[in-house]
C-alpha cells in the first residue's frame, strides 16, 4: 500500500495532503462506481478503490497531516461501504433511485431549512452570540407558519402562506428575543439558554398542535408556499428537471445567501457586526452599541431560521408534526461550522448534507424499508463526520459565546 | 508652553467593588503640553482615563473642557469631545486590516449603504502621512507588529479628530529605540497642537517626554510638578511613598554544574512558524540566567518546549543529565522542573479552585496527597496551611478560591506551589507582571534565595530592569535566535539595540 | 480595566472553536440549604409560567396540576395509618405506617421508577459538566444501553439469573460509555464540539435502533413479525421488584443502584484524584495542562464516563421494568426522552450530589402525573400534558441558569438611569 503512494510521491506529488485529498476523492470514486451511470456491478471495484483511499489516508495520517488524512481514510471506508451496498441492490430500482436531476432537485429541497438556519446563525455568531436555538426557531417556525396560513386562509385565500411566512418570522423572532435578553442582558450560558428555547419550543408548539388539531392533524388542504416555474428551463438537459420548478423559498434562499454576504462583509453594518462578535470592547471604544448590534443580530436570526421551518411547513411536505425538525437546526449549525462562518462555504456545506438527506429519502426504494431505516443515519453520520474531519479546525467569531460586561 | 488649563477634572472619585480606584482626584491638562501620569500597578491611572474617555462613569466628580462642564456618558461623547485613547491593551480587531480598524464606526460609505474601501485607504494613507506614522493599511492586524500596531491606535485616535491623546503605557510593550521613536510622534504632534496625556510608571521615560508629571498614589494625587529639574529619587519617592531599593542585593553568584542544557533546540508554534531556531544554553545551579527580548520573539514556545507543553522539532532538553525532550509535561515536572507561567490567571492558577486545591495542582498525584487514586483532603489542607503561612499569603485561607485574591497574593500562591515542589530548575516567566512594588520586591527576593539554595533559574521577562537587576547572566533573543549574551553590567541601551536584531559585541 | 480584563480572559479562556465551554455557571454557587432556594424558586416559577400556558388555552391549570399531583404518588406519604409492609428481600411483614398496597402507593412506585433512569441521566450529564463539557448525547447513549441489555438480556437462556442480569447491566454501561467516548475522542484528537457531536450521535443511535428492532431487523422479536418490537428478556436478567408486583410494574431493585451511583458520583468527583484531574480540566483546561494534567485525555474518560452512567440507565430501565424495546419508543426519544431529562435534572441540581437526586425526582414525578396511565383524560389530555411537561423542563432550565443576583442588580441599575 504504502509502494504505491510512495510512486505516487515519485511523481512529483510528494505534499502529504495532496496524497490525502487524492484519498478522498478516491473513496467518493468508489462510490460513485457502483451508482448509474456507470452502476458496477462487481463489489470488487468499490473495494480495490476503497482501500486505496484509505492506504492514502494512513499515508497521510502518518505524515502529521491528521485531518487530511483521517477524512481519507473516512471516504474511503465509507466508499467501500456504500459501494457494496449499492451492487448488492437490484440494479433496476438503483436505476430509479440514482436519477442525478431528482436528487439534484431533491438535494435543493432539503438543504432550504438548512441554509435558512445556517444564515439566521451566522448572523447571531457573527455578533458574538453562540446560537444552539435554531432548532427550536425552525420548529416554531414550521407551527406558526402553517398555522398561520390556516387562520388567513379564509381571507386571504391563495395569499395566505405570506400570513404563514409572516407568523413564522415574528415567532421566531420572539423567541430570538428571549435568547437575547438571556444572552446578551442577563449573561446566562448561551448554550445553556439555547437549549431552554429548544425545549420550550418543542413544548409548546407540540401542545398546540394537540391542542389545536391533534385529533385530525393539519388539514390536506393548507394553501402552500407556490412553486416558481421556469418554462423556458424545463427542457434544458439536467439543470432543467433541477431548477425549473422550485418553490419560491427556494429562490429567496440564493438572494438571502447573495445579501448576507453584501451585508455582512461589504457594507459598515457587517463590519461593526463583525468587529462585535471578535472584540466587543474594542467596538465599545469606537462608539458602537455592542448590546444594540448582538440585539438586532440575534433577533434577526430568529426571523430567518423561522423562515426556513414555515418553507419545511408549508414548502415542502404540507404539515406539521410534533418535533418535526428532527435535528434539522443542528445541522444547520454544523453546516455554519463547517462552512467557517462564511455565507457561500456554508451554502456549499448545507448542499453536501442536503444531498445525504435526499439520499436517505430515495435508497429506501432500492433496499427496501428496513435498510431505508438505517439509510435514515446517514446526513447524521455524515455531519459526525464533518464535524470530526474539518470543523476542529474551523475557528469561529472570538467573541462568541462570552457575554460582553459594559462598565 | 502654552497657559490655561484645556481640560480639567475636578473631585474625581471611583469605586469598585472593595477597592477605592480613585479618591478625588482632581487633574489638569494644558493645551500642547505632554503631562506624565505616574504611578506604580494598581494606582488608579488606568481608570482614571478610562473615565475620561467615557468608558466609566465616576461616582463624583466633574470635567470641564475649555472651562465648560461636559458630560462624558459614552465613548461616543469623549470622541466628539476630541479625546482619543490608546488603551494600555490594544483595541484592535486582530482578523481585520488596519484600514478596517481604523475607520470602524465612522466608516466611509459608497451609494449610502456600502463600505467605500478605497476612500478608507486612501485617508488612512493622507493621515499616516501628515503625522509620519506609516502603516500598510491593508495590512491584517495579527500580522503586524506591536510597534505598528501603537502606530495604527494613534491613527485611530487622529482619524477620529482627536485633539487631546491618552497614551496608557504605551512604552510598555516596547523596546528602548522604539520607545525613542514614540517620543519623537509624540513631539511631532504637540508641534501640530495636539495635547497628551503619557501613563507610565517608568521614571526615565517621564522625565524625558513629560512637560508635567502628576503623580497617583492608591487612587490618590500626590502632586503634580513640572518635569523640569525633578530626579527619578524623587519621583519614586512619590510613586511609592517610601525609598525604593532599585536594584536587588544579592551575593555575586557561585555557580556549579549545569541542571539545564538546551541543545540546538527548534520549536514551531501553532501556526507551524519555526519560532524557537537552533537554540543552545545551559543554566547552571546557582545562578539566575536571564532571557531578554521583546514580547512574542519566541520566548513563550522556548518555555513551554522545556516545560513538556509544547512539541520539540529539533534539539535536545537534558535536566539533571536526563534527556527529557519531548516528555510530557508531568514527567517534566517529575524531572525537576518548576515553572511559574507567564500568565498567572490563564495558565498559573485554577480560579474557582480553593488555594488548597490550587497549592496541590502538581501535587495532588503524590503521597501523601493522594494514594491509590484516592485523595487525603485533611493533608492537602494542613500542607496549604503551612505554606500559605510560609510565603506570607494574605487574605485567604485553605479553603478561599484563588480568584478572590489580589494580584500580588496569587503569585505568591503560585511562587509558594513552584518552590515548594524542590525543582532544580527554576522556571520564572514575567513573575513580576501587573504587581506592585511590594509584591515585586518579594519576587524577586524570592527567585534570588532559590539561587542561593542551589537551584538553576531561567528568568524570562520584557522588564530589562528587572533582568538587569537580577540576572548572572543575560542572553538576547530576537526572532527565535539568541543573538547576545551580556554580563548584568550591561546597560539597557546595549541590550535594547541587540533585542531589535542590531549586532551587538557579545 | 486592565487586570479585570485578564481576570475575565482568565476565567472564560478561548473556545477550541466557536462553540465555547460550558461555563462557571455550573459551579454550584452556594452551599447547604441556601444552594436549594434558587431551585426552588425556579421550579416554581417553572410551573407558574406553564400554568399560564394552560390557562391561556382554555383549562383550569389548578385542577390540572391536582390531577398531576394525585398521579404521582406522592400524597401516599401524607395518609399515614396502621399498616403492614414487607420486609424487603424476605417474605416477613413488619408494622410500617404507610400502605403499600394502596392505589398511592402504586403510583408511587412508578414514580420512583422513572425517576431512577433521571438520576443516572442526570449523572451523566453532570459529569460531563464538571469537566466542562455540555453531554446533550444522554438519550443516544440510554438508547446505546437499552440496546445491548435487550440484546444480551434476550439472548443465553437459562444463564444464572444474577448473573444474567449483571451481565446485561454491564454490557449496557460499557455501551454507553463507548456511545460517548466516541464523542471524547474526537473532542480530544480533533477538538470535534461535543454539543454538535453527542447530537448527531443521538441521531444515529435513534435509526440504527429503529433499524434493529424494526420489521425484519435483526433484533425484532421472533414471534409477531409484524410488530416491530424487541423479544421479552428473559426471567433471570430481570431486577429484582422488591415493593409492588412485577406484573403492575412494581418498583425494581433499580433504584438502589441510582441513588449507589450518586454516591459514587460524589465519591469520584471530590475524593479521587480523577475527579481532581477532571475539575481542573473543566475549570481551566490550560492551568490543568500547565499542572501537568492531560487534558485529551480527561476529555475522554469524563465523557466515557458520562457515558458508562447513562448507559446504564437504559440498561436499568430493561432490566427494572420495561423488559422489551419497540420502535416506537426509540424514535419518540428524539428530542424529548430520559437523556434530555437528565439534562434539566442536572442543571436544576446544578451538578451536585443532592441537587440531582432531588430534581430527578421532582421531573420523575411530573413524568409519571402526566403519564397517559395516570391522568384522567376528561381533565386534560395526556398528550398535552406530555407537552406541559416539556414546557416546564424548557422553563426549568430557562430559569436555572440565571444568576438571580444578576438580575436584580440589573433591574435596579436600569430603574436608576
Ligand atoms: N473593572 C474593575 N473592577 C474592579 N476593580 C477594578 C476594575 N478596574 C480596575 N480595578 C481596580 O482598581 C485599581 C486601579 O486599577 P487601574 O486603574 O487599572 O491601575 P493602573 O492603571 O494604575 O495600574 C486596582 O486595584 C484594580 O484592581
Ligand atoms: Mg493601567
Amino acid at each position: 500500500m504504502n509502494a504505491v503512494a510512495a510512486r505516487l510521491g515519485g511523481i512529483g506529488w510528494t505534499h502529504p495532503r495532496t496524497i490525502g485529498i487524492l484519498g478522498i476523492v478516491l473513496g467518493a470514486l468508489a462510490f460513485w462506481l457502483a451508482l448509474p451511470p456507470l452502476a458496477s456491478r462487481t463489489a470488487a471495484l468499490p473495494v480495490a478503490i476503497g482501500i486505496l483511499a484509505v492506504a492514502a489516508g494512513i499515508w497521510t495520517f502518518s505524515r502529521d497531516e491528521r485531518r487530511v488524512g483521517g477524512g481519507a481514510i473516512a471516504a474511503g471506508l465509507l466508499g467501500i461501504a456504500f459501494g457494496v451496498l449499492a451492487t448488492r441492490s437490484s440494479s433496476t430500482h438503483l436505476d430509479e433511485v440514482v436519477v442525478w436531476s431528482a436528487l439534484g432537485a431533491a438535494t435543493l429541497r432539503y438543504a432550504t431549512p438548512l441554509i435558512y438556519a445556517a444564515i439566521g446563525g451566522l448572523f447571531c455568531e457573527r455578533s458574538g452570540v453562540i446560537n444552539v436555538a435554531l432548532e427550536g426557531m425552525l420548529l416554531t417556525g414550521a407551527f406558526f407558519g402553517i398555522w398561520g396560513a390556516i387562520w388567513a386562509q379564509s381571507w386571504a385565500g391563495s395569499a395566505a402562506w405570506l400570513v404563514g411566512v409572516g407568523s413564522a418570522a415574528l415567532a421566531g423572532m420572539v423567541l430570538a428575543t428571549v435568547h437575547a435578553i438571556w444572552a446578551i442582558h442577563l449573561k446566562v450560558d448561551q448554550i445553556i439558554s439555547g437549549f431552554a428555547l429548544n425545549f420550550l419550543a418543542l413544548g409548546i408548539t407540540g401542545y398546540l398542535f394537540i391542542d389545536k388539531y391533534g385529533d385530525t392533524g393539519t388539514p390536506g388542504d393548507v394553501p402552500g408556499i407556490p412553486d416558481v416555474h421556469i418554462h423556458f428551463l424545463q427542457n434544458w438537459y439536467f439543470v432543467g428537471p433541477i431548477i425549473g420548478q422550485l418553490n419560491l423559498m427556494i429562490w429567496l434562499s440564493f438572494v438571502l445567501l447573495v445579501g448576507t454576504y453584501i451585508l455582512v462583509f461589504r457594507t459598515p453594518f457587517g463590519l461593526r457586526l463583525r468587529a462585535v462578535g471578535e472584540h466587543p470592547r474594542a467596538a465599545d471604544t469606537v462608539g458602537i452599541s455592542v448590546y444594540k448590534v448582538r440585539y438586532v443580530a440575534v433577533i434577526a436570526s430568529g426571523a430567518i431560521a423561522a423562515m426556513g421551518g414555515a418553507y419545511l411547513s408549508i414548502g415542502f411536505v404540507h404539515s406539521f408534526n410534533e418535533g418535526m425538525t428532527n435535528g434539522t437546526g443542528f445541522i444547520g449549525l454544523a453546516a455554519l461550522v463547517f462552512g467557517k462562518w462564511r455565507p457561500f462555504p456554508t451554502w456549499g456545506a448545507t448542499l453536501l448534507f442536503g444531498f445525504s438527506s435526499a439520499l436517505a429519502d430515495r435508497l429506501p426504494n432500492a433496499y427496501g424499508n428496513q435498510w431505508g431505516t438505517l439509510f435514515q443515519a446517514l446526513p447524521y453520520l455524515l455531519t459526525l463526520v464533518a464535524v470530526a474531519g474539518v470543523i476542529g479546525r474551523s475557528i469561529g467569531p472570538a467573541a462568541a459565546g462570552r457575554p460582553y460586561e459594559k462598565q | 508652553m502654552p497657559e490655561g488649563a484645556l481640560l480639567e477634572l475636578r473631585g474625581i472619585t471611583k469605586r469598585f467593588p472593595g477597592v477605592l480606584a480613585n479618591d478625588n482626584v482632581s487633574f489638569e491638562l494644558r493645551a500642547g503640553e505632554v503631562h506624565a501620569l505616574l504611578g506604580e500597578n494598581g494606582a488608579g491611572k488606568s481608570t482614571l482615563m478610562n473615565i475620561l474617555y467615557g468608558l466609566y462613569t465616576p461616582d463624583e466628580g466633574e470635567i470641564f473642557l475649555h472651562g465648560r462642564p461636559i458630560d462624558l456618558g459614552s465613548t461616543r461623547a469623549a470622541i466628539e469631545h476630541g479625546i482619543g485613547m490608546v488603551h494600555q491593551h490594544f483595541m484592535l480587531i486582530p482578523v481585520m486590516t488596519v484600514a478596517e480598524n481604523i475607520v470602524l464606526a465612522t466608516e466611509p460609505r459608497r451609494a449610502g449603504v456600502l463600505m467605500d474601501y478605497d476612500a478608507a485607504r486612501r485617508r488612512v494613507r493622507e493621515l499616516s502621512e501628515r503625522y509620519g506614522l506609516l502603516v500598510d493599511p491593508d495590512a491584517r492586524i495579527d500580522r503586524t507588529s506591536v510597534g505598528q500596531q501603537q502606530r495604527v491606535e494613534i491613527l485611530k485616535a487622529l482619524y477620529r479628530g482627536a485633539e487631546i491623546l491618552i497614551l496608557d503605557e504605551p512604552t510598555a510593550v516596547l523596546t528602548p529605540q522604539e520607545a525613542k521613536e514614540l517620543f519623537e510622534i509624540i513631539r511631532s504632534l504637540t508641534g501640530q497642537g495636539k495635547s497628551i496625556i503619557f501613563i507610565s510608571h517608568k521614571l526615565n521615560e517621564v522625565l524625558e517626554v513629560a512637560d508635567r508629571v502628576t503623580t497617583l498614589r492608591r487612587g490618590v494625587v500626590v502632586d503634580t510638578i513640572d518635569a523640569e529639574g525633578a530626579t527619578e529619587e524623587g519621583l519614586a519617592r512619590m510613586m511609592v511613598g517610601r525609598e525604593v531599593l532599585l536594584r536587588v542585593d544579592k551575593k555575586p553568584s557561585q555557580p556549579e554544574g549545569a541542571l539545564l542544557q538546551v541543545e540546538h533546540l527548534s520549536v514551531v508554534d501553532d501556526r507551524g512558524l519555526e519560532m524557537v531556531r537552533d537554540v543552545s544554553f545551559e543554566v547552571r545551579a546557582g545562578e539566575i540566567l536571564g532571557v531578554a527580548g521583546v514580547d512574542a520573539n519566541g520566548q513563550s514556545e522556548l518555555i513551554d518546549a522545556i516545560a513538556g507543553l509544547r512539541h520539540v522539532s529539533a534539539g535536545r532538553i537534558v535536566v539533571d543529565g536526563r534527556d527529557m525532550t519531548n516528555a510530557d509535561a508531568k514527567d517534566t515536572l517529575d524531572a525537576g522542573i518548576g515553572h511559574i507561567p507567564e500568565d498567572r490567571h490563564r495558565r498559573g492558577l485554577v480560579l474557582p479552585f480553593s488555594l488548597t486545591e490550587n497549592l496541590a495542582l502538581h501535587a495532588y498525584r503524590h503521597a501523601p496527597n493522594s494514594r491509590r487514586g484516592l485523595l487525603n483532603p485533611r493533608v492537602m489542607t494542613a500542607r496549604a496551611r503551612k505554606l500559605l503561612s510560609e510565603f506570607d499569603v494574605r487574605g485567604g485561607a485553605p479553603a478561599t478560591p484563588a480568584f478572590a485574591l489580589s494580584g500580588g497574593n496569587q503569585q505568591k500562591v503560585v511562587l509558594a506551589r513552584e518552590i515548594d515542589g524542590d525543582p532544580k530548575v527554576l522556571i520564572a516567566a514575567q513573575p513580576t507582571r501587573g504587581l506592585d512594588v511590594g509584591a515585586i520586591e518579594f519576587v524577586h527576593r524570592r527567585l534570588v534565595e532559590q539561587r542561593d539554595a542551589g537551584r538553576a533559574v531561567l528568568l524570562v521577562s520584557l522588564e530589562l530592569e528587572e533582568i538587569l537587576s537580577l540576572s548572572d547572566r543575560i542572553l538576547v533573543i530576537y526572532e527565535g535566535r539568541i543573538v547576545g549574551e551580556f554580563p548584568p553590567s550591561a546597560t539597557e541601551e546595549e541590550l535594547g539595540l541587540a533585542m531589535t536584531g542590531g549586532r551587538a559585541a557579545a | 480595566m486592565t487586570d479585570e480584563l485578564s481576570a475575565e480572559e482568565a476565567i472564560e479562556p478561548p473556545p477550541p472553536d466557536g462553540i465555547p465551554q460550558p461555563q462557571q455557571h455550573f459551579r454550584s454557587r452556594f452551599g447547604g440549604l441556601k444552594g436549594a432556594i434558587a431551585p426552588l424558586l425556579t421550579t416554581i416559577l417553572a410551573f407558574f409560567m406553564g400554568g399560564l400556558v394552560v390557562l391561556l388555552t382554555g383549562k383550569n391549570p389548578i385542577r390540572v396540576y391536582k390531577a398531576v399531583w394525585d398521579g404521582t404518588g406522592l400524597n401516599w406519604f401524607v395518609h399515614v395509618g396502621h399498616h403492614s409492609a414487607r420486609v424487603p428481600f424476605g417474605t416477613a411483614h413488619m408494622w410500617f405506617p404507610w400502605d403499600t398496597a394502596s392505589i398511592a402507593a402504586q403510583n408511587l412506585q412508578q414514580t420512583l421508577l422513572v425517576t431512577t433512569p433521571i438520576i443516572l441521566t442526570g449523572l451523566a450529564v453532570a459529569f460531563a459538566f464538571r469537566c466542562g463539557m455540555f453531554n446533550i448525547g444522554g438519550q443516544g447513549q440510554y438508547f446505546a444501553g437499552t440496546i445491548f441489555a435487550v440484546w444480551f438480556g434476550s439472548s443465553f437462556n437459562g444463564m444464572a439469573p444474577l448473573l444474567h442480569v449483571l451481565l446485561c447491566l454491564v454490557v449496557g454501561t460499557i455501551a454507553g460509555a463507548v456511545w460517548a467516548g466516541i464523542a471524547g475522542i474526537l473532542k480530544a484528537t480533533v477538538g470535534a464540539h461535543e454539543v454538535i457531536s453527542t447530537i448527531m450521535l443521538n441521531w444515529i443511535a435513534i435509526w440504527v435502533g429503529s433499524y434493529l428492532f424494526g420489521q425484519g431487523g435483526p433484533l425484532q422479536n421472533s414471534a409477531q413479525k409484524s410488530i416491530p418490537i424487541s423479544n421479552d428478556i428473559f426471567d433471570g436478567a430481570k431486577l429484582p421488584v422488591f415493593w409492588g408486583l412485577k406484573l403492575l410494574q412494581g418498583l425494581s431493585i433499580g433504584i438502589f443502584i441510582a441513588l449507589a451511583m450518586l454516591v459514587v458520583y460524589w465519591i469520584v468527583i471530590n475524593r479521587t484524584t480523577l475527579g481532581f484531574e477532571v475539575r481542573a480540566v473543566g475549570f481551566n483546561p490550560e492551568a490543568a495542562r500547565y499542572g501537568g494534567v492531560s487534558v485529551a485525555r480527561n476529555y475522554f474518560l469524563a465523557m466515557a464516563i458520562s457515558g458508562a452512567f447513562a448507559g446504564l440507565a437504559g440498561a436499568v430501565d430493561i432490566t427494572g421494568w420495561e423488559y422489551r424495546i419497540g420502535q416506537n419508543d426509540i424514535q419518540l426519544g428524539g428530542s424529548s426522552g430520559i437523556g434530555f431529562i437528565g439534562l434539566a435534572a442536572a442543571l436544576l441540581g446544578r451538578n451536585t450530589t443532592l441537587g440531582v437526586g432531588f430534581a430527578s425526582l421532582l421531573f420523575g414525578a411530573l413524568i409519571n402525573g402526566t403519564s397517559g396511565r395516570q391522568l384522567d383524560p376528561s381533565i386534560f389530555r395526556p398528550d398535552l400534558a406530555g407537552n406541559l411537561t416539556t414546557i416546564i423542563q424548557g422553563l426549568v432550565i430557562l430559569f436555572v441558569g440565571l444568576n438571580l443576583g444578576g438580575v436584580w442588580v440589573w433591574l435596579k441599575r436600569r430603574r436608576r438611569a
